[in-house]
C-alpha cells in the first residue's frame, strides 16, 4: 500500500522525502506486522515510529486511542510531542496528540481516561497506573498500535520487566495490536525482537535495520604531560581539553561518575581564562539547576557541558560537534551512544576523543577504540524478570478487576522476561501479594486479596488499589539528604551542641549512605567545592567550606558501570600482544615491558598473581579485569579463606582491572610450601557457603533487598502527608532483611534480592564466569617487590574503602584505646 | 565466672567476659543486649518489642512475624548460658498490649517454656502498659538489694536501671566507623540497650539523652558479634 497523497505531498513541500526505513515501517505495519527498528542516533526514528499512524488514521479515521507512545524519559515524550504536532498541524490533520507523565495536572490525566487523544505520549510507570484502572479495558480496546522508544535502555532495568507485563496485558485487551520498537544498535537484535514478539504470537514480526551513518572520527588524547598511575581525575589533561573546547562550537564530556563530573568541572574552569560558557550537569544537582543547562544547551549558549550517564539518552542537542569520554569508556555500546550524541545527522561523522585517566584506562581506550571502529555491541541483554516487579504487578491487576490466577499466569508468561515463569512461582507471588507468603500463615484476616465464590481473588478493600497507585514503579530514589553549607563554628572539635551555623546556602542533595561513613571534619568535593563535614542537624547535613587542598574522602569512587567483558578480553589482549604496543604512548610501553622484565605479563586466558612482601605486609595481587564489583566480591570471598588458611589478611582494595590483598603472614612462602594452593583459592566453590556466609553479613544485600521490598509493596514508599525519613526506612529494612533472611532464606523477597545482587552490586554473575574461565590457568609469580602493574592498585589503598577485617576491628581498637588508657592510669597511680 | 586471658591484637574467636560496675554491684553485659546480675542471678532485659512486626499487618503492611520467635530464642540461649533463675524485662516487652493477643501458638509455647525455667518480672513500659496473664508476675516498677529496676530513665535517682531509650554508640577508628546498640551507665543510672530483634536504636549523643547522665563517669560498653566491647567516651562520635 502506499503512502497517503496527504503525507507524501506534506514531504515534497518539505523538499524531503521519506527514508527507506521509514518507509519499511510503513510496510510491516500494513502487512499486519510488528516491527523492531534498529537505527543509529539520529536516523530520523520518532517519524519512522509514527509514520504509520498518521497513514493510518488519515485512511481510516477513528474516535478513541490509536496509538501508545512509550519512552523512558519524560523529557523524551515532550520532546516527540513537539516534533509530532507541527507536522499534524502542517498536512492540516485533526489528530490528537497528548503527553501523560507525573507531570501532568491530576484533572487532564482523570480526563484522559475517558477522552483519549489519538496519541498518548507515556512513560512505563504511567502505564501501569493506567492499566490498574477499572476501565483500562474500555481505554485500550481500541489500540492499535504500540511504539517503544529506546528499547534498548529499558529492557535491561526493571522498567523494562514492568513494561513487558503491561504489553502482556495491552495484548489481552487489543488483541489486533501490532508493537513498533525503536532501539539502538545493540549485541543482541534477535532478543529484542523476541521481546516485543513474545505478547503477540500469532503476528509476525519483522526485524529492521537502517543503515549506519558515516565512521565516527575517533581519537585518543595525546598529552605531552604524563599520564598518573592511578586516579580518575585526568587532571593531567585539562589544558589540552580547554583547547579541544575553544576549537569546538560545543563540546559535551561524559565522565563516569558524579565525583569525576565536579573535579573536571573545577579544573576546567581554574582554566578558563576566556571565561567560556561550561556547565556542569549531573543527577545530584537540582532539577531546576538541570532544566537551565539543558535549556541554555537548546538555546546555544553554552560551550561546554560536563556530564554523567544522565545525558547519555534524551532530546537532541543539535549542534554538538565533540563528544569527549573523560576516564574509562567500560563498554563499545555505552562509546558508540555517546558518540552518537555529537552532529544528530546520519551524513556527518561524529567527532570523539578519549581521555584516559590512568595508565591501565589508556589500555582500556585503546581497546575501546579498536572496537568502536569496528562497531562492535557489547550492550547488555534484556534481563529476566524479578519476583519483586511481578508482585507488584498482580496486585495492579487485582486493582482493575478481579484476577482468574490461572489466566492471570497464561497472560504473564506472554512477557518475554516471564516467559518461563512456573506455576508454582507463580502461586508464591499470589500468596506473597495476599498475606506477606510466610511460611506461617500468619495474616489471613489482614489478606489483602479474597477469594470470590467463583475463585477469582479481588482486592479486599478499595484502600488497597491507592496504596498500589500511590507505590506503582519501580524507580527507587536512594534516600537522599539534602546538603547545607553553613560556617563553620569556631575551630575547637569535641561533641558539637545545637546548630553548627545558620542559614547558608542548600548545595544539593547526596546518598545518605555516603553521608552516614562521614565523621565530622571529613572533606569532599560538593557543588564543584571542598567542603567539610560538619555534622546532621534534622534531616541536613551541614557542611562547611573547607581550605584544605586535597579531598580525604572520595566521593562516588570508581564508576557504576563495570567494565564490559568484550573491553577486558581487549585489554587482556593487547597487554598479551606486545606487537601491538607501537599504538600506545612511550611511558605506558615502557611500564608495560617493564612488567615483562620484572614479573610477568598476564595472559589472555589466564590469571596472574603475585605475592611480594611490603614493609612488614604481605602483598597478593591479581588481574582479572572483571571490572569493580565483581573484584570486590571476589575480594570479599578471597579474604575469607585466605583467614581459614592462615594467611591472616588484613584487607583489600579493588579496581576494575585487578585487586589486592595485605596480610600478615608470607603468602609467597605459604605458596611455595603448598600450604596455600592457589587453585583450591581460586576454586568456583567459593560460590557456594563462602559467599553464603558472607552474604548474611553484607550490607550491600540489605541495600539491595530495601529496593526489592519497596518494588513488592512489602515496604512503603514515602508518601506525602504520611513522611517518614529515609533514615526510618532504612534502619527497618535492615531489620526486616535480617529477620527474614535468618527465618525463610527462599522467601521469594529474597530470591528476588538475591537475584538483583548477583547481576548488580555484587556483580557475582560475572565472577562465575571468570572463575570457570581462569580454572587451572593461574600463574603465580613470587616477587621481590612490587611489580610495576601492581603499583595502580596499591596507590589506591587510603584513597578507596578498603574492606575486609570486618568493623568489629574498629569497635577493638577503640576497646584497646580504653585499656591503655586504664592502664596509664594504673601505673600513674590515678 | 572467671575472666580468660586477654589476648591482645588478634580478634578473639570466642566470646570474652567484660564486667561493668555499677552502683556499688557488678553486672556482666551480653552480646544479645541482656545484663546479667550474678549477685541475684537475674538476667535484665530491655525492649523486647514482641510482636513488632506483625502489628504492621493492621496497616497493611505484611512485615515477616518472625521477629518474636528471634527474641524468645535469644531469651532462652541467654538463660541456658548464664542459668539465671529470674528475668526482669523492664518494659516495652510488647510492642502494642494487643501483641500478647496476636501471638501465634509456637512463640506462646516458647513464652510457657521459659516460664518453666525462669521467675518472670515483667515492668510495664509506655508500649505495653497494661498487665497480662501469660505467666510471672506484672509491676510497673521494682526495688532489688538497693537497685531500682523501671522502664524510663530519670535523672537524679542512683542505682536505676531502665531502658526505654534504645541506646546506641559510633565510635571512629583508624578510618573506619561502626555504630551499635550499647549499655551506658554514669554510677548512677544504667540504660540498657534494646533488646528485641526488631528494634532500633538512638545515638547517646543525641538530644534524647541530652542532660539525663554525667559525662565524667560515663562507661559505654558496644555490643560486638560475638562480646561486648567496653568503649572510651573519647571516642564516640555523633550519628
Amino acid at each position: 500500500m502506499p503512502l497517503s497523497p496527504i503525507i507524501t505531498d506534506w514531504f515534497a513541500a518539505k523538499g524531503w522525502a521519506p527514508r527507506a526505513h521509514q518507509l519499511s515501517v510503513l510496510a510491516a505495519h500494513q502487512a499486519g506486522a510488528s516491527a523492531l527498528l534498529i537505527a543509529p542516533t539520529g536516523a530520523g526514528k520518532t517519524l519512522a515510529g509514527f509514520l504509520p499512524t498518521l497513514d493510518d488514521l488519515i485512511e481510516n479515521p477513528m474516535s478513541g486511542l490509536h496509538t501508545l507512545y512509550i519512552s523512558p524519559l519524560k523529557a523524551l515524550a515532550v520532546d516527540v510531542a513537539r516534533n509530532l504536532t507541527n507536522p499534524i498541524a502542517e498536512m492540516g490533520l485533526g489528530i490528537k496528540v497528548e503527553t501523560r507523565t507525573g507531570d501532568t495536572p491530576a484533572s487532564r490525566r482523570q480526563r484522559q481516561r475517558f477522552d483519549p487523544p489519538h496519541i498518548l505520549l507515556t512513560t512505563p510507570e504511567q502505564l501501569a497506573l493506567l492499566l490498574s484502572h477499572a476501565d483500562a479495558a474500555r481505554l485500550f480496546g481500541s489500540l492499535r498500535r504500540v511504539v517503544l522508544d529506546e528499547l534498548h535502555a529499558l529492557v535491561t532495568s526493571k522498567r523494562g520487566e514492568l513494561l513487558s507485563l503491561g504489553m502482556a496485558r495491552l495484548a489481552q485487551l487489543a488483541p489486533g495490536l501490532r508493537i513498533t520498537a525503536l532501539s539502538a544498535t545493540v549485541a543482541r537484535p534477535d532478543l529484542l525482537r523476541d521481546w516485543i514478539a513474545t505478547p503477540l504470537p500469532e503476528a509476525e514480526t519483522q526485524l529492521l535495520t537502517a543503515s549506519g551513518g558515516a565512521a565516527p572520527d575517533l581519537s585518543i588524547l595525546k598529552s605531552e604531560d604524563r599520564v598518573p598511575w592511578s586516579g580518575h581525575s585526568a587532571a593531567y589533561a585539562v589544558p589540552a581539553l580547554y583547547e579541544a573546547i575553544k576549537q569546538h562550537r560545543t563540546t559535551l564530556l561524559f565522565v563516569n561518575t558524579r565525583s569525576q563530573a565536579e573535579m573536571l568541572f573545577q579544573n576546567l574552569w581554574a582554566h578558563n581564562e576566556d571565561n567560556l560558557a561550561i556547565a556542569l550537569h549531573h543527577g545530584s544537582l537540582s532539577v531546576e539547576q538541570r532544566r537551565k543547562v539543558e535549556s541554555a544547551m537548546v538555546a546555544g549558549r553554552l560551550q561546554a557541558v560536563v556530564c554523567t550517564s544522565t545525558l547519555d539518552l534524551g532530546i537532541d542537542w543539535g549542534d554538538v560537534d565533540l563528544v569527549v569520554q573523560v576516564g574509562a569508556p567500560k563498554g563499545s555500546s555505552r562509546m558508540l551512544q555517546r558518540i552518537g550524541r555529537a552532529n544528530h545527522r546520519l551524513d556527518e561523522p561524529s567527532k570523539a576523543l578519549f581521555v584516559p585517566a590512568n595508565r591501565f584506562e589508556v589500555l582500556e581506550c585503546e581497546a575501546a577504540l579498536i572496537a568502536v571502529e569496528e562497531g562492535k555491541q557489547d550492550s547488555e541483554d534484556p534481563v529476566s524478570g524479578g519476583l519483586d516487579v511481578l508482585a507488584q504487578h498482580v496486585l495492579g491487576m487485582a486493582c482493575a478487576a478481579p484476577v482468574d490466577p490461572k489466566a492471570l499466569h497464561a497472560e504473564i508468561m506472554r512477557a518475554w522476561p516471564y516467559r518461563e515463569l512456573s506455576w508454582e512461582q507463580f502461586a508464591r507471588v499470589i500468596d506473597f501479594v495476599s498475606t506477606g507468603g510466610y511460611a506461617l500463615r500468619a495474616y489471613e484476616r489482614y489478606a489483602k486479596l479474597r477469594p470470590m465464590p467463583d475463585g477469582r481473588l479481588r482486592i479486599a478493600h478499595p484502600g488497597i488499589a491507592q496504596q498500589y497507585r500511590l507505590n506503582v514503579g519501580t524507580i527507587i530514589e536512594e534516600p537522599m539528604v539534602k546538603v547545607r553549607l553553613v560556617r563553620a563554628r569556631g575551630q575547637k572539635s569535641g561533641a558539637t551542641t545545637g546548630p553548627i551555623g545558620r542559614g547558608g546556602r542548600m548545595l544539593g542533595e547526596l546518598e545518605e549512605y555516603f553521608i552516614d561513613q562521614l565523621v565530622k571534619g571529613d572533606t569532599f568535593i560538593f557543588g564543584a567545592e571542598i567542603v567539610a563535614y560538619e555534622g546532621m542537624h534534622e534531616t541536613e547535613a551541614y557542611v562547611s567550606r573547607s581550605f584544605s587542598k586535597d579531598p580525604k574522602i572520595p566521593s562516588y569512587a570508581g564508576g557504576k558501570f563495570p567494565l564490559s567483558t568484550y573491553l577486558a578480553d581487549g585489554v587482556r589482549k593487547l597487554i598479551s600482544t606486545p606487537e601491538d604496543w607501537k599504538l600506545l604512548p612511550d611511558q605506558v610501553r615502557d611500564w608495560l615491558s617493564l612488567q615483562r622484565d620484572v614479573s610477568v605479563l598476564p595472559g589472555r586466558d589466564d590469571l596472574l598473581v603475585e605475592t611480594f612482601q611490603r614493609g612488614d605486609q604481605h602483598y597478593l595481587v591479581c588481574y582479572p579485569f572483571e571490572g569493580r564489583l565483581a573484584h570486590q566480591t571476589l575480594g570479599m570471598l578471597l579474604t575469607r579463606r585466605l583467614e581459614r588458611a592462615r594467611a591472616k589478611p588484613l584487607g583489600f582494595v579493588a579496581s576494575d582491572y585487578s585487586l589486592a590483598i595485605w596480610g600478615v603472614s608470607d603468602m609467597s612462602a605459604l605458596i611455595r610450601t603448598g600450604r596455600l594452593s592457589l587453585n583450591d583459592l581460586f576454586d568456583e566453590d567459593m560460590l557456594g557457603d563462602d559467599l553464603e556466609a558472607w552474604l548474611d553479613e553484607s550490607q550491600l544485600m540489605r541495600r539491595t533487598f530495601r529496593n526489592c521490598a519497596i518494588i513488592a509493596g512489602l515496604i512503603e514508599r514515602r508518601h506525602p502527608g504520611k513522611e517518614k525519613t529515609g533514615r526510618q526506612v532504612t534502619v527497618s529494612s535492615d531489620i526486616i532483611y535480617d529477620v527474614l533472611y535468618q527465618h525463610e532464606p527462599d522467601h521469594i523477597l529474597i530470591q528476588a534480592t538475591r537475584r538483583d545482587a548477583a547481576r548488580g552490586l555484587l556483580d557475582i554473575e560475572r565472577l562465575g564466569q571468570c572463575l570457570a574461565r581462569i580454572k587451572r590457568h593461574i600463574v603465580h609469580k613470587p616477587l621481590d617487590r612490587i611489580s610495576p602493574l601492581a603499583v595502580p592498585v596499591l596507590l589506591d589503598i587510603g584513597k578507596v574503602p578498603i574492606f575486609g577485617e570486618g568493623r568489629e576491628s574498629a569497635m577493638a581498637d577503640a576497646a584497646d584505646d580504653l585499656i591503655r588508657e586504664a592502664m596509664v592510669r594504673e601505673t600513674t597511680g590515678q | 565466672m572467671s575472666e580468660p586471658a586477654r589476648n591482645r591484637g588478634v580478634l578473639p574467636a570466642e566470646e570474652e567476659t567484660v564486667l561493668m560496675r555499677f552502683a556499688g554491684q557488678v553486672f556482666q553485659p551480653l552480646p544479645s543486649g541482656g545484663l546479667f546480675w550474678p549477685a541475684q542471678n537475674a538476667l535484665l532485659v530491655a525492649d523486647l518489642h514482641l510482636e513488632k512486626l506483625s502489628s504492621f499487618a493492621r496497616l497493611g503492611q505484611m512485615l515477616p512475624p518472625y521477629d518474636t520467635a528471634m527474641t524468645l530464642r535469644r531469651l532462652a540461649a541467654d538463660i541456658a548460658r548464664t542459668g539465671a533463675q529470674t528475668l526482669i524485662a523492664l518494659g516495652d516487652s510488647f510492642h502494642r498490649d494487643e501483641g500478647v493477643a496476636t501471638l501465634l501458638e509456637a512463640d506462646r509455647a516458647r513464652i510457657e517454656a521459659l516460664n518453666q525455667q525462669v521467675d518472670w518480672i515483667w515492668l510495664s513500659g509506655n508500649h505495653d502498659p497494661a498487665p497480662h496473664a501469660l505467666g510471672g508476675q506484672c509491676y510497673g516498677e521494682i526495688i532489688i538489694d538497693g537497685m531500682t529496676l523501671t522502664h524510663e530513665p530519670r535523672r537524679g535517682a542512683t542505682g536505676l536501671l531502665a531502658g526505654h531509650l534504645h541506646p546506641a554508640a559510633r565510635v571512629v577508628a583508624n578510618g573506619r566507623t561502626v555504630r551499635r546498640p550499647c549499655f551506658v551507665h554514669d554510677n548512677r543510672l544504667m540504660i540498657l540497650p534494646a533488646y528485641g530483634a526488631s528494634t532500633g536504636s538512638i545515638n547517646i549523643l543525641g538530644p534524647a539523652f541530652r542532660g539525663l547522665l554525667n559525662w565524667p563517669s560515663l562507661e559505654v560498653a558496644m555490643i560486638g558479634k560475638d562480646r561486648v566491647y567496653p568503649v572510651s567516651p573519647k571516642r564516640l562520635a555523633a550519628g
